[in-house]
């Protein structure tokens, strides 16, 4: 009997995922926890293992191919079983009529990508409305529903369907194409979709030579968060300066003791951490019209990579020590740039801290990772104009810390309180070891 | 056609009921000399005699039972019990005798008895007077239920009571029995299991029981004329059988269904009608059928209390604009 392999979640976040290559064969043999398939998720490229034994009687997604998940995309059986299977046994009999067939190489003649207006998962629709749209051709996932909770209701489909009469070209575009079997199929959000590193198509305008690039997972979903982020948190920014001067001592000695001393940038983490243990808010979240507070403290640090950002996670950062934090920091950068950083490293964040202070910044303000609470800017540490107790112009060496918060959970005097502390954490270093 | 309250409507029928057919006969607590406490029986044990309307004692087992074993030995007996409260001590001779006998005798023995009763509540008297049972007699096969809410529905429905060979838990409304109506001049019986469509519309279908059937009707007009919604109002009329064609139809044009009863929400008839609906015409509906009940609570006796414990025109209006996304 043959089982349907479908396209895993290995991220929370994860609604869909790009098939990049087949590590068996069609018609291969393949053995429960060997790996079967590598998948581009919206954070890392990972290897799926085989959950059974058996011999890959069919691929359902080509290499390439982008599919939401919970979508079959290859199926396993007995050595010899055919392809052909019958329909109970497919969960979305639709999906696989509408697979490319497995000869033709169409590679390059793409569906165009289906936005999803809906969400992740399971579209939300009325009985009523899931029949109508299939009767009329409209896909559910294309529609935003007006229904209680974004359910997508009979009206919804019928100003689809109208709309899509009055531009005719686009529901053209998106008809039926022949499967394998020859049959017609009606458009649904499960078509296979191209994406990735298509050659830039070069073209021209007054900007001289335009090439065009298609944005990897990743960076389409860094693009999609911070707008998200933008257009909906109400944000406002906290900014002191915080005396290194008894940091870069600390700093000075234990480099005295380890070739790898922390980094002021661990110190910070280590110092946040401490800080967000007080301050459960902070390290909480706004979700849904709710507030979170989370039992654990793990610290994210934005770390930019190879034309993009990841936000590695510190877990228990409050209960690390210094030098595990600064073990750990390293060990999670060196996985990114080499990219063999697992979603899981990069899941579970309660809060973040983003550095360019290696680059000289003085001080910026950051986008808040959503839900999270706020996130902590940290700029250049740099000797600076400072005046003493005594009215004296002195130097100092300071730097500054920016916290942007979500107005809607974090409001002003937490989020100065919190900073407070962050500050004086890292003027008395020696609380770092406690 | 001529003008009556419910409460005469009963009368008529049943008198035409006892002039027709020598078996017929009344049984109860207060049917004869009193007339019934809501003057149902007014004028029949004059018309009749003592020998076919008959005064009990306070015990409605033994009520019941009697009329259980008359109904088996031939005669077709009309019970009348005060209130549908106080059947609850009747329910062994209702469930276990009435509904079950002629299943267990292979149809050789009939068990022709109706049991008539008021239910509801606004009266104050409290939740061993008040309740409505509605729910817990269709829940048991072998009865038959009627709810009528007109007049003309009291006399058709009662006639056709009287007339079938199977027990019938006639459920009757205490604030309707003051309620005028039209009835049909020598109306022949109606049709146990078909629904009456009181108001025609295309936007939500309002299935209205007993009494609720009224406070339906009352609800679409405020529809109307307040949120421009055409509301379809239905009433059962007998809920075992149960016509759920036209209630299935009605939803299929509107989309949106709302169920309004006076009894609690619990294993309610509302809670067994969506789930037919649901199973029946799922891929026809645009929202999820709606439920208006009597509150999860004994009736209280206090006015304001007792008044907010079961379902007003304004509550469907509610529930109705809710189906189309409207609150």
């Amino acid at each position: 009997m043959a089982t349907d392999v479908l396209m895993p979640r290995l991220s929370d976040s994860m609604e869909e995922g790009t098939v990049l290559k087949w590590l068996v064969e069609q018609g291969g043999a393949v053995k429960r926890g060997e790996p079967l398939v590598e998948i581009e998720t919206d954070k890392a490229n990972m290897t799926y293992e085989a959950d059974t034994d058996g011999f890959l009687i069919e691929l359902l997604a080509q290499e390439g191919d982008t599919l939401e998940v919970g979508q079959p995309i290859a199926r396993i059986g007995a050595e010899g079983e055919t392809a052909a299977a019958p329909a109970a046994e497919v969960p979305a009999a639709a999906a696989k009529e509408e697979r490319e067939p497995a000869s033709a190489d169409g590679a390059d003649q793409a569906p165009a990508p289906i936005a999803k207006a809906n969400g992740g998962g399971r579209v939300k629709a009325s009985p009523l409305a899931r029949r109508m749209a299939g009767e009329l051709g409209v896909e559910l996932a294309r529609i935003e529903g007006s229904g209680p909770g974004g359910r997508v209701v009979k009206a919804d489909v019928e100003a689809a369907a109208d709309a899509g009469d009055q531009s005719a070209e686009p529901a053209a575009e998106a008809s039926p194409q022949p499967t394998s079997e020859g049959r017609e199929t009606s458009p649904r959000a499960a078509i296979p979709k191209r994406s990735g590193d298509s050659s830039p198509a070069p073209t021209s305008s007054a900007k001289g030579e335009v090439s065009i690039h298609e944005p990897t997972r990743l960076q389409r979903t860094v693009s999609r968060r911070m707008a998200e982020a933008k257009a909906t948190v109400p944000d406002f920014s906290l900014e002191l300066d915080v005396d290194m001067t008894l940091c870069i001592e600390l700093r000075e000695r234990l480099k005295t003791q380890t070739d790898r001393a922390p980094s002021f940038n661990d110190m910070v983490v280590k110092a946040a951490a401490l800080a967000l243990r007080d301050h459960p808010r902070v390290n909480g979240a706004y979700r849904d019209g709710k507030f979170e507070a989370y039992s654990r403290v793990n610290v994210g640090f934005a770390v930019a990579a190879d034309d993009a950002l990841v936000v590695p996670v510190v877990p228990d950062a409050d209960q690390k020590s210094l030098g595990e934090i600064s073990r750990q920091a390293l060990r999670l950068i060196e996985r990114v740039r080499d990219g063999s950083i697992t979603p899981p490293e990069l899941s579970g964040g309660t809060f973040s801290v983003s550095n360019l202070g290696m680059f000289g910044i003085e001080r910026f303000t950051a986008i808040v990772n959503p839900p999270q609470a706020a996130i902590l800017a940290v700029g250049a540490l740099m000797k600076k104009p400072a005046v003493d107790d005594r009215g004296r112009v002195v130097a100092r060496d300071l730097m500054t810390l920016t916290l942007i918060c979500d107005h809607r959970i974090l409001y002003g005097a937490d989020g100065a309180q919190f900073l407070a502390q962050v500050r004086e954490l890292l003027e008395q270093p020696l609380s770092l070891a406690l | 056609m001529s003008e009556m309250r419910y409460r005469e409507a009963l009368n008529l029928a049943l008198r035409e009921e006892m002039q027709a057919d020598e078996r017929v006969f009344l049984i109860g607590e207060d049917v004869g000399v009193f007339q019934g406490a809501f003057k149902v029986t007014a004028g029949l044990l004059e018309e009749f005699g003592e020998r076919r309307v008959r005064d009990t004692p306070i015990s409605e087992n033994t009520i019941v039972g009697m009329g259980v074993g008359a109904a088996m030995a031939g005669l077709r007996p009309v019970v009348e019990l005060m209130t549908i409260n106080f059947s609850l001590l009747a329910l062994d001779q209702i469930v276990n005798s009435a509904a079950s006998i002629r299943y267990m005798f292979g149809a050789q023995v009939k068990v022709p008895l109706v049991i008539r009763m008021p239910q509801g509540a606004g009266h104050q008297l409290g939740p061993t007077h008040s309740h409505s049972f509605e729910a817990l007699y269709t829940h048991i096969p072998g009865l038959l239920v009627a709810v009528p809410t007109t007049a003309a529905d009291a006399h058709g429905l009662l006639k056709a009571a009287i007339r079938d060979d199977n027990p019938v838990i006639f459920i009757e409304h205490e604030t309707l029995y003051g309620r005028r109506g039209e009835v049909p001049d020598d109306q022949e019986p109606l049709r146990f299991g078909e629904a009456a469509v009181r108001r025609e519309g295309g936007d939500v279908t309002i299935v209205g029981i007993s009494r609720m059937a009224e406070t339906a009707l009352k609800a679409a007009d405020t529809l109307s004329s307040e949120h421009g919604i055409e509301a379809e109002v239905i009433d059962p009329r007998t809920l075992r059988p149960l016509d759920l064609d036209t209630i299935l139809t009605s939803v299929r044009k509107t989309n949106r269904a709302v169920i309004v009863e006076e009894g609690w929400p619990h294993g309610g008839v509302g809670a067994n009608m969506s789930a037919l609906i649901q199973e029946q015409a799922f891929d026809d509906l645009d929202a999820p059928v709606a439920r208006v009940t009597g509150a999860d609570i004994p009736m209280p006796y206090s006015k304001p209390l007792e008044q907010a414990s079961f379902p007003h025109e304004e509550h469907v209006v509610q529930a109705a604009r809710a189906t189309l996304g409207e609150i």
